[in-house]
């Protein structure tokens, strides 16, 4: 990783408080368990990687989830969760800015947001399988889940969960997309100029 | 509200915990959350406890603070005591009241789960607790040094860190601000269908995204005229020095694993 300069820490700094501060309005959406639940967080990293470049949307993830569970702590003292989180956003926000960096146009946006989605929630539900679902058994002893138990809970719910997450997600982003397209790419000129 | 966005869940208090190395308090909890698993019976059990409650009675933290910090878990784990309760069909059945029965290995395997449950998420309150984010912070920082070698950018992540922990509270009277000016236009914030409050949140977002990065700007020149120049021969104006305590406290936990190694069948 190369130095990074003043300038963009400190904007990484402030985008990672604006993530927290959405992440602590999070809401379940109706039909899905309490653990599930959605929250804007990801889009200050989304402008992140679009500003300074990937790393940079890494870096607003990371910092995010630390202060997460730090400030609020963590409902199972393990912060399964907050990895969990952090995967997902990452997963969601590289895929969206490696499509729209090819394409730099508003129907390259919408792509990359699909993509991105797609993405996250296909190898959520894949990580779920291997990693969370097994660690959550392991910390808190939720009785261990059989394969096809585990199966049609990733189907029913984890899967379709993170879809429905990644379009609001998406549909919130566009909205702010296209009025600060022109600002966003004025940032970024700015920082590529410094 | 405000206080709490600065402090995380830290209460002020005079006790040897909060006095403590946040470098060595980070290492004993990360080392407890470890030998949690290492107990497997009632007597391993019941050492883990006694530690955990003498550490919150050398923390001084008031009961109810924990307690606040334990309500929305509590059900979890009074859950997992009923799941293991019922669930599980091993061992001399012990009660049986009409369809309920109640097996030996169930009832032993229901307590230590959730007591295990119940110490991790006590131990890690404690953490947080008893020590100020910005503190955690640098000890971290502190703590990761070593991962400089591999070219981690270990000081910038904190300074990152400690930057938006202390923009949080600003960013919270600027959405305040904004929220009240877009209620003055006739924005509804609070009610409607949720597709309408979700597109309220966007005339929140774009001015605090804006502010944020002329703020942003303001804060690098100021740090740049005042000659920073990243952490390498960086004096720091809190000083973390490790005294006898913080080597006592970690004494005692070795030697709390070496009893629990020995204990455990």
């Amino acid at each position: 990783m190369k130095k990074l300069n003043i300038k963009t820490m400190v904007a990484i700094g402030m985008l990672s408080s604006i993530s927290y501060v959405l992440m602590l309005l999070n809401f379940p959406i109706p039909p899905f368990p309490q653990f599930l639940m959605i929250d804007f967080s990801d889009i200050p990293a989304l402008i992140a990687a679009l500003i300074f470049g990937p790393a940079a949307g890494i870096l607003v993830e990371l910092i995010k989830n630390i202060l997460d569970y730090f400030m609020t702590g963590s409902a199972t003292g393990v912060p399964v969760g907050h990895i969990a989180n952090f995967a997902a956003g990452i997963l969601f926000v590289l895929p969206t800015y490696y499509v729209y960096s090819k394409l730099k146009t508003k129907k390259g946006m919408t792509f990359g947001l699909v993509i991105g989605t797609m993405v996250m929630a296909v190898i959520m539900s894949v990580l779920n399988y291997l990693v969370i679902l097994p660690a959550y058994t392991f910390f808190l002893n939720f009785p261990a889940m059989s394969a096809p138990e585990m199966r049609t809970m990733i189907v029913t719910g984890i899967l379709p969960f993170n879809i429905i997450k990644g379009v609001i997600i998406s549909f919130v982003f566009m909205l702010i997309f296209t009025r600060m397209r022109t600002w966003v790419e004025k940032q970024a000129v700015i920082k590529s100029a410094a | 509200m405000m206080d709490k966005m600065i402090f995380g869940r830290y209460v002020p208090a005079e006790s040897v915990l909060h006095r403590m190395d946040p470098r060595s308090k980070l290492v004993l909890i990360f080392l407890f959350v470890c030998i949690v698993f290492l107990a497997n019976n009632m007597l391993t059990y019941g050492l883990l406890t006694v530690y955990t409650f003498l550490m919150i009675a050398l923390s001084k933290v008031p009961i109810r603070f924990i307690y606040t910090g334990l309500k929305p878990v509590l059900l979890l784990v009074i859950f997992t005591l009923f799941l293991h309760l019922f669930l599980t069909k091993e061992g001399e059945v012990l009660f049986r009241l009409g369809w309920i029965t109640i097996y030996e290995e169930g009832l032993r395997q229901g307590i230590f789960i959730s007591l295990r449950f119940f110490l991790l998420i006590l131990m890690t309150s404690i953490l947080t607790l008893t020590t100020t984010p910005i503190e955690i912070t640098d000890g971290l920082e502190s703590l990761l040094a070593p991962l400089n070698k591999i070219k981690f950018p270990v000081h910038e992540l904190a300074l990152m860190m400690s930057i938006s922990l202390r923009f949080i509270p600003t960013l919270m009277q600027e959405t305040d601000k904004i929220m009240k000016a877009q209620t003055a236009r006739g924005v509804d914030f609070s009610s409607g269908p949720i597709k309408e409050r979700i597109k309220a949140i966007i005339p929140l977002l774009i001015p605090l995204f804006v502010s944020s990065f002329k703020r942003a700007e303001e804060l690098a020149v100021a740090m740049e005229s005042r000659g920073y120049r990243g952490g390498e021969g960086r004096t720091k104006y809190r000083q973390l020095s490790w005294g006898l305590k913080d080597t006592a406290m970690l004494a005692m936990l070795a030697a709390l694993t070496l009893v629990l190694i020995l204990l455990r069948t």
